[in-house]
């Protein structure tokens, strides 16, 4: 029974793989530049949501920080290849800066729970906004870093915004994919169960505190990922892209999807992503609407999280779980009632 | 022989020594239970046992080794599991998974060998699986092994916990009041159930209210009240100790 449950997770997770991969190049179909840049947007988004999903979702750690992260991948390697380094070795770099600035950061700050860490998360990337808007000679300041050359590989320019959004949806999918064999299997366990019980899980043995800092090192350096895509897609960047507000909607898009849920984690980033594109989208939407949703993102973000907190704590992945045990709870009652008979 | 050595272990929280110079051996292959009225320091104990908590004075060495100042996670690793008075599951995880979290103390695969999907992950995964549903058979939760934890009747949580605990390959098992919360047949079964993993070799040591249990199961007693340990000896004969019988009757904790 369990092998034959196991062999239908496998295979939803395949469908939905392929449906997933149908949606993402149905995008190109049309033609549509704004659509192919929206949609890369969201590539972008769901690399930083995915590490995230890790951490805060399923290991129940929060960061307030993560645009900064974001920031030091997109900054790294934009400083880097207008210096003249192979994009390449740069990508390695704004990752690496990423990741090692998360380890630093994570190893103190991960003793704190709660509000504490969200505190310390949040201090922290507006110190980095700090950086990037004062370093003027290596970030440009405020006016930001200009003529970032795009991503390329050997003689091979991803300089098209076909080119571009394959690229990122490449990358993403990768991603993905890894992050879903590793939730499932023993790492993606212990992260759950640090989430669940931290007194339980050190008495499985698990070290809570190295597990802690794995994944936030990890989330830090999808980040960075995300940030070094986002730098030779755009061309250029400025501290105002990396600000706390994209933090908080990364943390929103987590939440909203569902704590603990990879699908979720995408559904809520698509949603979010494209709310202030939502034209794009529903072409009959009229020009007062969007740019409503556009003057108010961010109010909109903070209030779909409170929301989420207090009406739909396991998001929009726990809403789909609980209609479908009610459809089922046929099937799954007789099993407790037998288990309870037994003795 | 001697599994566990406990020598004059205090733990004093402000004024009050929940703890206080208590010694004992637990040898292998026994069960040996902790009996006392509420308050008596079991709990404190067992996490002075575990790493959990930290004695003021005192040592404890397992298997000939000092444990001093080992973090929870190493003394696990030691060969040492426990459950909680209040059952630390992981609610939002199935059955076998919060069993399967217990296998982590043998199994290997990291971020990322299990990201990567690295030759060698199924098996292991495979070989977890079946231990973790062995261990949910033989405490009869088998049927529960999909179900969410968090929607385990309270008694049946305490029997999650103990085959979580045993998916660790303890040498010994820290139990602490698993019969809480069952009915008499779920006792007696929790009772056969405690006799066939001391059978498969692993040594016992259970915080326990219910007399019966304890007097069922147990090769050797030790008394705690108020922190310090009254007395000691099999069952037969703590039964009938005048000391006990005074340290139960004189509080408030008849009832035990
Ligand atoms: N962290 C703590 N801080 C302060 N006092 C504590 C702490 N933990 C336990 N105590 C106190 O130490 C004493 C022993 O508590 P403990 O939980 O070990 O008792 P117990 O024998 O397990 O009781 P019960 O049968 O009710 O579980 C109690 O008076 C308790 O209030
Ligand atoms: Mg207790």
């Amino acid at each position: 029974m369990i092998a034959s449950a196991a062999i239908r997770r496998q295979g939803l997770r395949l469908a939905a793989l392929a449906c997933v991969v149908a949606l993402v190049l149905s995008v190109l179909l049309p033609g549509d530049r704004y659509l192919v840049r929206i949609f890369t947007l969201v590539g972008v988004n769901l690399i930083m949501v995915t590490g995230l999903s890790l951490l805060f979702g399923y290991a129940g750690q929060i960061s307030m920080g993560h645009a900064a992260f974001f920031g030091l991948g997109a900054y790294t390697s934009g400083v880097l290849t207008k210096g003249g380094m192979p994009w390449v070795l740069a990508l390695g770099a704004g990752v690496a800066v990423a990741a090692v600035v998360g380890l630093l950061l994570a190893m103190p700050s991960l003793r704190l729970k709660g509000h504490y860490l969200a505190m310390a998360t949040l201090g922290f990337g507006e110190i980095v906004l700090f950086v990037f808007g004062e370093f003027e000679s290596v970030t440009g300041g405020s006016n930001g870093l200009r003529q970032i050359p795009a991503a390329q590989v050997g003689s091979y320019a991803f300089d098209t915004p076909v080119a571009k959004y394959l690229l990122i949806w490449s990358v993403a999918f990768l991603v993905l994919i890894m992050a879903s064999n590793l939730v499932r299997k023993r790492p993606g366990r212990a992260l759950r169960a640090i989430h669940g019980s931290e007194r339980g899980a050190q008495a499985c043995g698990i070290d809570t505190r190295r597990v802690k800092v794995q994944v936030f090192t990890l989330s830090a350096a999808l980040a960075g990922l995300a940030g070094v895509l986002y730098a030779h897609y755009v061309g250029f960047i400025s501290p105002s892209t990396f600000s706390v507000s994209l933090s908080l909607v990364l943390v929103t898009m987590v939440a909203l999807g569902g704590m603990g849920s990879l699908p979720g984690a995408v559904i809520g980033t698509v949603l979010l992503t494209l709310l202030p594109y939502a034209d794009a989208i529903l072409p009959g939407l009229s020009r007062e609407t969007v740019a409503f949703l556009q003057d108010w993102e961010t109010d909109i973000h903070g209030m779909v999280l409170i929301l989420v907190m207090l009406f739909m704590p396991h998001g929009l992945a726990g809403l789909v779980r609980s209609i479908g045990t009610r459809l089922f709870a046929k099937r799954v009652r007789p099993a407790l009632s037998r288990a309870g008979d037994t003795r | 022989m001697t599994m566990l050595s406990v020598r004059g272990i205090t733990r004093r929280f402000g004024g009050l020594v929940a703890v206080s110079d208590v010694s004992f051996d637990v040898y292998e292959g026994t069960i040996l239970a902790i009996i006392g009225p509420n308050g008596a320091g079991k709990s404190t104990a067992f996490n002075l046992l575990t790493g959990f908590d930290r004695p003021d004075a005192g040592t404890v060495e397992f298997e000939g080794l000092p444990l001093r100042g080992l973090k929870p996670h190493r003394i696990t690793r030691r060969g040492i599991a426990r459950t909680f008075q209040d059952a630390q599951l992981f609610d939002e995880m199935s059955v076998l998974d919060n069993v399967l979290v217990g296998t982590h103390v043998w199994t290997k695969t990291g971020f990322l060998g299990a990201a990567l999907h690295l030759p060698g992950v199924s098996r292991e995964e495979r070989l977890a699986r079946e231990q973790a549903l062995h261990l949910l058979r033989l405490v009869s939760l088998e049927d529960l092994a999909d179900s969410l934890a968090g929607d385990v009747p309270h008694g049946q949580r305490r029997l999650v916990e103990i085959a979580r605990a045993l998916a660790t390959r303890p040498r010994l098992l820290l139990l602490d009041e698993p019969a809480a919360g069952l009915n008499s047949a779920e006792t007696r079964q929790l009772a056969d159930t405690l006799r066939r993993i001391r059978d498969t070799g692993v040594t016992i040591v259970i915080v326990e209210h219910d007399m019966g249990l304890v007097m069922e199961i147990s090769d050797q007693v030790i008394v705690l009240n108020e922190g310090r340990k009254i007395a000691e000896g099999p069952p037969r004969i703590i039964q009938k100790d005048p000391a006990v019988i005074e340290a139960y009757l004189g509080g408030d904790d008849a009832d035990a």
